[in-house]
């Protein structure tokens, strides 16, 4: 072998593992699983640890002032669902979800509708419906608690000058339990009817322009149009929206523990508030994380259900 | 044209445009991510907190965690009298440069306290001292013994005051889990013009009659009355009050729990009698501040609370704070008159804490202090050390205000404080399960739920006795309870 061709084979060979690690990243399972890599590592340490640790801890009878940690089995579940309060707190959890995701598909909807068509100052319009979205949940809540103030609430005002309550009168908005869970129900809504309504918008943005046109020459009106080809192709777009807003307001609980601290009495007390009250307030980590727990399967279900339908929806495409 | 089924190629656009694999993935898992995030932030213990270093030293580098050799982190609460941080603020930098220390301090909303401290225990990091202004009883296990300041505290100054001893200390396990220097008193803070017209110009002295003259200012002015019945600290200690000036009590000193008792339904009872007829639904949904607010803006006849809403009064309303003076423990009908300490201030030292003797050196510094806090407080923190230099001064003060009562001595009253306070265990010790009975409103939702008609008072002592003897069968099984039912 001549010396050209033995530098040239050692240097063939030299390059061949840099050109084998090129090729191994141009194969998507290796760059994808690359890609995904920071994603998965974030989610393990930022919400499987936690997670993992919340199970732990309603399994035992771990404390806010104490590391120790000895295992209590189901005991720890048991306090929770005999607590009294246990039941109506699950029952308002579904209630203020509920009756805000139904709320919110209307109100998105017409949002949307509205922000797709073309008017002066729809950029300004959009600009206040997103508004709310990016108010940290908090400052929300802490604005909504001074708009809903037993005493210094402008609704007060309105109301007299409406004469729906007499002069020096209040409405106590947040003293009543039916108003005080309307006024849950209403800021759940008021936070996340944005995102659903962008969600919407961008679904209504897809839809293609010549079914509307042919729709259109066929004669269909505008509610033909809206209940038989928008609604209908919107709907699994709505339903995404929808379930995003269901586990949005399902787990929150800064809403509730600004605006009514769960009252009166328990009548706004919902699994989260009611987990953060036991759990960090009263020093009772276990039954916190026994009755955070209780939302699991919840949100398992909803999850399981959107993989479902877009794993349905690709079997159809 | 409308009623024709989805034509294919627009169904097809439109999943392909919503829906791709890769997003079926982030779709799912951006759900379960977030439902799991709502989970952990509520069993893992990161609750809505912020906090602002307000030391204003050059060592505020540290954050939350670790401490260096040379540091001291201290976390406490935004004092409801602003001057007392200012103050403090510098006095803690002042001191720390004279003992070669740097001195961080942190002040967060008393609200905000027990989820930040939860958070710094969970990571066993953060604050070398931790002021908490309820007992911190349930931390106990996890802190240093502050028996040996105390007993500096008691050569050097003179007894702690018993109830501050019981907001600090175990008699179960015999460990001063805190260190509580300074207490407040929760009177009666009464509108003497509304109180005059119905003949009662020095206010009521009795329940009874706070509901005979609060419903008559109601029904004859509109004025309410306004003590809380809900998820915050006024609400928790007012009914306590109510229920110790009737006879009763959540435990007894024996750490047994004894809530269901006639003496209790008896208070609940009352409770609901004075919301119907002099007060309004707003006490379902007060904050802390909401008494305060209400009084300070003329809307109500009476609250319970410290003297710090008199003194928002005197800086926003001065012709309201004229107009506000001051009653002692109302007394029930075997003539018992008790209230709640207003706020009880305790240090915790958790053991991560490092330079524990310059902890230590800080706190009885900060005792010997006592003078300049109580005075730069605008008399709001009295001492819980028996400190002659101390009490001799405040005396002076209440018989005088240094800050523009009208007449001066208007908060003279105050000087008997002592007599009538006491701690939120009583007759026992503010245990841990004390603490979780507290903090988790049991007995302000109890009372709620009479008022409201929701239960009837006999029903709602007897549920809250149930959830009492669960949390105190917890803590019992830590050994951190005394009783044994």
């Amino acid at each position: 072998m001549s010396r050209i061709d033995a530098d040239t084979t050692s240097a063939a060979i030299r390059a061949r593992p840099a050109r084998r690690r090129r090729y191994a990243l141009e194969r998507d399972g290796v760059l994808g699983s690359l890609m995904l890599g920071p994603a998965v590592l974030y989610l393990v340490l930022v919400v499987g640890y936690p997670l993992v640790l919340a199970i732990m801890y309603s399994f035992s009878d771990v404390t806010v002032g104490s590391s120790r940690f000895d295992f209590a089995g189901l005991a720890t579940f048991k306090t929770a669902i005999h607590d009294p309060h246990f039941p109506a707190v699950v029952a308002h959890t579904f209630i203020i979800t509920g009756i805000s995701q139904a709320l919110v598909v209307v109100l998105c909807t017409i949002l949307a509708f509205t922000l797709a068509a073309n008017f002066r100052g729809k950029w300004f319009v959009r600009f206040l419906v997103l508004m709310p979205w990016t108010t940290p949940v908090a400052l929300g809540a802490i604005i909504w608690l001074w708009m809903l103030d037993s005493i210094f609430t402008p609704f007060n005002w309105f109301a007299q000058q409406l004469h729906v309550i007499g002069p020096g009168e209040q409405l106590n908005l947040l003293g009543h339990a039916g108003l005080a869970t309307a006024s849950v129900i209403a800021v759940q809504t008021w936070r996340t009817l944005p995102l659903a309504t962008v969600i919407v918008l961008a679904g209504l943005s897809s839809i293609p322009r010549d079914v509307e046109e042919q729709a259109e020459v066929d004669g269909a009106g505008f509610w033909r149009r809206l209940f038989g080809i928008q609604i209908p192709l919107l709907a699994p777009v709505i339903l995404v929206a929808v379930l995003f807003g269901i586990v949005f307001t399902f787990t929150d609980m800064a809403v509730v523990f600004i605006l009514t601290g769960g009252g009166p009495g328990d009548a706004t007390q919902v699994l989260a508030s009611w987990a953060f009250y036991k759990g960090i307030n009263g020093g009772n980590l276990a039954v916190g994380a026994a009755d955070a727990l209780f939302m699991f399967p919840v949100l398992l279900g909803l999850a399981i259900v959107v993989l479902m339908m877009a794993s349905g929806r690709r079997e159809k495409s | 044209m409308a009623d024709n089924p989805l034509p294919g190629p627009t169904s097809k656009h439109l999943i392909d445009s919503v829906v791709i694999p890769r997003r079926d993935l982030l779709l799912g898992g951006g759900l379960i991510v977030a439902g799991a995030m709502g989970l952990t932030a509520c069993a893992g213990g990161s609750g809505p907190s912020s906090s602002t270093s307000a030391a204003g030293t050059a060592a505020a580098t540290g954050g939350a965690g670790g401490g260096g050799s040379k540091q001291i982190k201290i976390l406490l609460w935004s004092h409801f009298v602003p001057s007392y941080d200012k103050w403090f603020d510098t006095w803690a930098k002042q001191w720390g440069q004279s003992n070669g220390v740097t001195v961080v301090v942190d002040h967060i909303n008393q609200a905000d306290l027990p989820a930040r401290t939860a958070a710094e225990f969970a990571a066993k990091s953060g604050h070398d001292l931790i002021e908490w202004i309820t007992p911190p009883s349930a931390y106990e296990p996890s802190v240093h013994d502050l028996s040996d300041v105390v007993s500096e505290a008691v050569a050097k100054y003179g007894d702690q005051i018993p109830f501050c001893k019981f907001s600090s200390y175990n008699p179960h396990t015999k460990k001063y889990y805190g260190f509580c220097h300074t207490w407040t008193p929760d009177p009666g803070d009464y509108r003497k013009s509304l109180w005059t017209d119905v003949g009662m110009a020095d206010g009521p002295t009795t329940w009874e009659e706070l509901l005979t003259g609060g419903a008559e200012i109601k029904q004859k002015k509109g004025v309410r009355l306004g003590i809380g019945m809900s998820s915050e600290v006024d609400s928790n200690m007012a009914a306590r009050a109510l229920i110790w000036s009737y006879g009763g009590s959540v435990q007894d000193a024996q750490e047994n729990v004894t809530l269901n008792s006639p003496e209790t339904v008896q208070a609940t009872e009352y409770m609901a009698k004075l919301f119907k007829q002099a007060m309004s639904s707003e006490v379902f949904s007060w904050t802390a501040a909401s008494n305060n607010q209400g009084l300070v803006a003329g809307q109500l006849s009476y609250i319970l609370n410290s003297i710090s809403a008199y003194r928002s009064a005197q800086a926003g309303t001065p012709a309201t704070a004229k107009d506000i003076y001051f009653l002692p423990a109302l007394k029930g009908p075997t003539g018992m008159a008790l209230a709640s300490q207003h706020v009880v201030r305790s240090y915790i030292m958790p053991n991560w804490a490092k330079n524990v003797d310059k902890c230590k050196a800080f706190l009885m510094a900060l005792l010997a202090a006592a003078h300049d806090g109580t005075y730069n407080s605008e008399l709001y923190d009295f001492p819980a050390f028996k400190n002659p230099t101390v009490t001799t001064a405040l005396d002076g003060w209440l018989k005088k205000d240094p800050f523009k009562s009208e007449p001066a001595d208007k908060l003279d009253l105050l000087a008997t404080a002592e007599k009538w306070s006491t701690n939120v265990g009583h007759p026992g010790p503010a245990n841990p399960a004390i603490g979780e009975i507290f903090d988790t409103n049991v007995l302000s939702t109890m009372m709620a739920d009479v008022a409201r008609g929701k239960s009837s008072a006999k029903d709602a002592v007897a549920s809250a006795h149930q959830q009492c003897e669960t949390i105190f069968k917890k803590w019992r099984a830590k050994d951190l309870v005394g009783g044994t039912k």
